[in-house]
């Protein structure tokens, strides 16, 4: 901890390919991420990339349409990995959605290093939706950091999906901004890659506004997805609703790192966290830390987390109504899992990101 | 007495000496010189006469110590502790037996007065000739409580000696333990909390002065509540407590821990290790109430509580249970713990934390599910108030060999005003699909609804809030041993004087 580690070929290079300052010293002095601190306890990026080779690679970026402009990204989470991502990308797209706009954003990473940043805003009293989708081939890193800011009264529908990738590893970091009377509906599915970390940081300035954050996951054997999201309330009035559920098949690792922190302003903040863990099979993990930082009194804020396997009887229901056990649980666990895509509003979204779901829950069993 | 007279007097003897155990008795101690290093180690050593292995054992914890770094994940704020400012040894100087309780000192008397103590077991505990079988003959009438006072560091005495040996069970301060059973404390003295676990409990290994041993042999079922008072006394002293309960097959053992400290400006050390063993079948309950010096309401003075309290459910269906109310203590840093080793085992944690003034408290649990079938039960309630932060940190570890395992898990907090705050930071790992674990956790102000209806049956509102307070703390105060739970609830409502309106 308080010794400098030794830094990896990979850590090395991209130190190198930084120019010199306080980001490239930050990263000469401490390395990449690793489970000695707290934040990436359960996800050792350093230990991930240890032997990743040190060249760079390239991030295709498909989007549906053309930024608006190339700028600087602004402001954005002070974490290394965001500041990494920003130190080494060439100008940030942006993108301002239009009322009633559909973006799509599609990132994959080639084998190599590669580094991107974007924004999306959308302006005060705006409707849109963004669907973002990520993909790492084998031996390669992505590393993406995002900023969306909804504008007063504006309504954002975020549909993120992760592909899996075997021997990748991807860390998005997104930065949200959430205005007076905002809504946002993030829905994430996720099925892991060798180190994968969806990481959310959101700000919510409460007066009437609203935030409600979905996500499934089902990992795979030799497959880590980290969902990491901190919510910060700012102003009274804020409400929050967060549903997780995952499942982790035989060498699988699902992380749950959810915080909710309430400044001393934020009274009547009316925030509930959950987070369900299905474990598939012997050998599954699953990691949880539902946190509350809280330091107003005028509050209701709860927060749920329970770890198990199937229901026994629920599975010796089906049994006994013809199912067999390898389809009772395929049912069950579908089911489970399906509970928050389910509040997807768009049909055709939601039915594709179920088939999706559908198609891995069949390869895993 | 009606709630409403007794919470009215409550606050008054409050206010009248402000902190009740905030005095300070005048005798002769025998310091260690001021500060840390081997030769520190090494007198305490010689000054318990102790074999050469114990010494040993604390020179290689004292080597590690210097090597380690404080640690700074807990969410609390502290001032950098000066190691070396401050005493590591003090004992009354004059721990000889008196021949009546005429001679002994006056203000000692006092002492055990404010404490509650009754005469009677002063005498035992101040070593009065013949006083041990006179209080024996007495007890076989009354409830029966053996206290192991420990005033500052040294064990003054202990009651009940007699009848707990007829019994087989071994109760002494572990200096004496070291003595009298050297084998059985050398078998598992750090066998639970090794030299090297964490940097508090390997300063502990290093200068603990002294602190309680019991051993309950096989099939025993110690035949009375144990208890210890812990009081801090000279100025500038850490306190170093080091308490082993060992309850072998089939035993079962309650063990009840009382805190006062006096009141102090500058802030005083304490980082005492408890170690629990279980082995096939036994049970240990062990019950804290912890009211240490706060510090005043500025923030100034009180006492830093850096404990490491773990139990070992090494035997199968063994089961350990911690109850604790802490209110004292300007900051407490403790996870009383349970590794469930043996199949079956069951760990159960029942907490009540409030923090009031400038509090701060960073305490919660650890169940490590290592056995089948094993158990584990969280109940914690967190109080905020004033200006204090207050944070439940917990963590639940089933590992992959821990079929049949389960875990509840339930922490509530309550916030009493808008400058305190309430934290909850639950780990919680799964490494097998043959396990059940469930958290949950709120986090509400006193309900308005419930408070208005308490004040329109005629309630004052600080009353009301102390009934609304134990309602909410009811399920960990129905744990607690009876003599414990009558001293929780008054000290709840003391606790939390001055909290509203």
């Amino acid at each position: 901890m308080g010794v400098a580690p030794q830094l990896s070929a990979f850590e090395a290079a991209l130190a190198a390919s930084l120019p010199a300052g306080e980001l490239r010293a930050a990263l000469e002095t401490a390395g990449l991420p690793h489970r000695r601190i707290e934040a990436w306890k359960w996800s050792d990026l350093r230990a991930a990339l240890a032997k990743a080779p040190a060249r760079a690679g390239m991030l295709s970026v498909n989007a549906s349409r053309k930024a608006d402009e190339i700028t600087t990204l602004d402001r954005q989470p002070d974490l290394l990995m965001p500041r990494l991502a920003a130190g080494l990308s060439e100008g940030c797209p942006v993108y301002a959605l239009k009322d009633g706009e559909s973006l799509s954003l599609d990132f994959e990473g080639s084998e190599g290093a590669s580094h991107h940043i974007a924004a999306v805003n959308v302006p005060a009293g705006v409707s849109a939706t963004l669907h973002e989708r990520y993909r790492v081939v084998a031996g390669g890193f992505a590393n993406i950091a995002l900023r969306i800011v909804l504008g007063e009264g504006a309504t954002l529908t975020r549909i993120v999906e992760q592909d899996a990738s075997p021997n990748g590893v991807l860390v998005v970091t997104t930065g949200i901004d959430l205005s007076p009377r905002a809504k946002l509906h993030q829905t994430t599915l996720g099925f892991g890659a060798k180190l994968a970390r969806l990481e959310t940081h959101i700000t919510h300035a409460g007066e009437g506004a609203q935030l409600v954050l979905g996500g499934s996951y089902l990992v795979a054997s030799g497959l880590h997805l980290d969902q990491t999201g901190i919510v910060r309330h700012t102003g009274t009035n804020g409400a929050t609703r967060e549903l997780f559920k995952g499942a982790a098949a035989k060498g699988g690792r699902g992380v749950f790192q959810g915080k909710i922190h309430v400044e001393q302003a934020a009274q009547k903040t009316d925030a509930q966290m959950n987070h369900r863990g299905l474990l598939l099979g012997d050998g599954a993990e699953i990691y949880a830390k539902p946190e509350l930082e809280i330091y107003a009194d005028d509050v209701v804020c709860a927060h749920g987390n329970a770890l198990g396997a199937v229901d026994d009887e629920a599975l010796f229901y089906m049994r006994q109504r013809g199912l067999s056990e390898a389809r009772a649980r395929a049912v069950l666990t579908r089911s489970f899992l399906a509970e928050p895509l389910d509040a997807i509003e768009d049909e055709t979204v939601r039915e594709a990101l179920l088939a999706r779901l559908d198609a891995a829950l069949e390869a895993v069993s | 007495m009606p709630a409403v007279k007794e919470t009215i007097e409550d606050v008054r003897r409050l206010e009248a000496d402000k902190y009740k155990y905030g005095f300070t008795t005048e005798i002769e101690q025998e310091f260690a010189p001021k500060g840390l290093n081997e030769d520190i180690v090494r007198f305490i050593s010689e000054k318990k006469g102790e074999p050469q292995w114990m010494l040993d054992w604390r020179l290689d914890a004292y080597r590690r110590w210097v090597e380690m770094e404080e640690p700074t994940w807990a969410n609390v704020h502290h001032p950098k502790i000066d190691y070396q400012d401050a005493y590591y040894y003090a004992a009354p100087k004059n721990a000889a037996k008196y021949k009546s309780l005429d001679e002994v000192p006056a203000e000692l008397l006092e002492t055990y007065k404010k404490l509650g103590i009754p005469l009677r077991e002063a005498e035992v505990l101040l070593g009065v000739e013949g006083a041990e079988d006179r209080t024996a003959a007495e007890a076989r009438e009354a409830p029966k409580v053996a206290v192991d006072a420990v005033f500052d560091s040294v064990s003054v005495a202990t009651t009940f000696k007699k009848e707990l040996e007829k019994a087989g069970v071994i109760f002494m301060p572990i200096s004496e333990a070291l003595q009298e059973y050297p084998d059985l404390v050398r078998q598992y003295l750090g066998s639970v909390v090794p030299v090297t676990d964490n940097y508090f409990a390997t300063l502990n290994s290093a200068v603990f002065s002294d602190g309680s041993f019991v051993y309950v042999p096989p099939g025993v079922r110690c035949p009375m509540e144990l208890s210890t008072y812990f009081r801090m006394n000279a100025q500038g002293t850490g306190q170093f407590e080091r308490t082993l309960i060992i309850a072998d097959k089939g035993a079962y053992v309650s063990y009840l821990e009382g805190c006062t400290a006096p009141m102090r400006d500058e802030n005083q050390l304490h980082a005492a290790v408890v170690e629990l063993v279980a082995l096939d079948d036994a049970e240990i309950k062990y019950s804290t109430v912890q009211n240490w010096w706060p510090g005043d309401a500025e923030g100034k003075g009180g006492v830093y509580n850096f404990v490491t309290k773990r139990a070992d459910c090494r035997g199968r269906n063994s089961k350990v249970s911690w109850t604790q109310v802490e209110t004292g203590s300007a900051i407490t840093w403790k996870y009383p713990s349970c590794v469930l080793r043996g199949d079956n085992s069951q760990g159960e944690f029942y907490s009540i934390a409030v923090t009031n003034g400038r509090q701060q408290a960073d305490t919660g649990t650890k169940m490590i599910h290592l056995g089948r079938n094993t158990k584990s039960r969280i109940i914690a309630k967190g109080i905020s108030a004033g200006r204090s932060d207050q944070t439940y940190r917990g963590l639940v570890s089933v590992h992959a060999k821990a079929e049949g395992a389960r875990n509840f898990t339930q922490c509530d907090s309550l916030l009493i005003g808008d400058q305190c705050g309430a934290h909850t930071v639950p780990y919680i790992e799964a490494k097998t699909p043959k396990a059940t674990l469930e958290h949950e956790a709120t986090t509400s102000k006193l309900s308005d609804d419930q408070l208005f209806y308490a004040r329109s049956r005629g309630l004052d509102e600080e009353t009301a809030v102390a009934l609304l307070v134990n309602g909410f703390c009811r399920e960990v105060l129905q744990e607690l041993p009876m003599e414990f739970a009558v001293e929780a609830q008054a000290l709840l409502k003391v606790s939390l004087e001055g909290s509203v309106g």
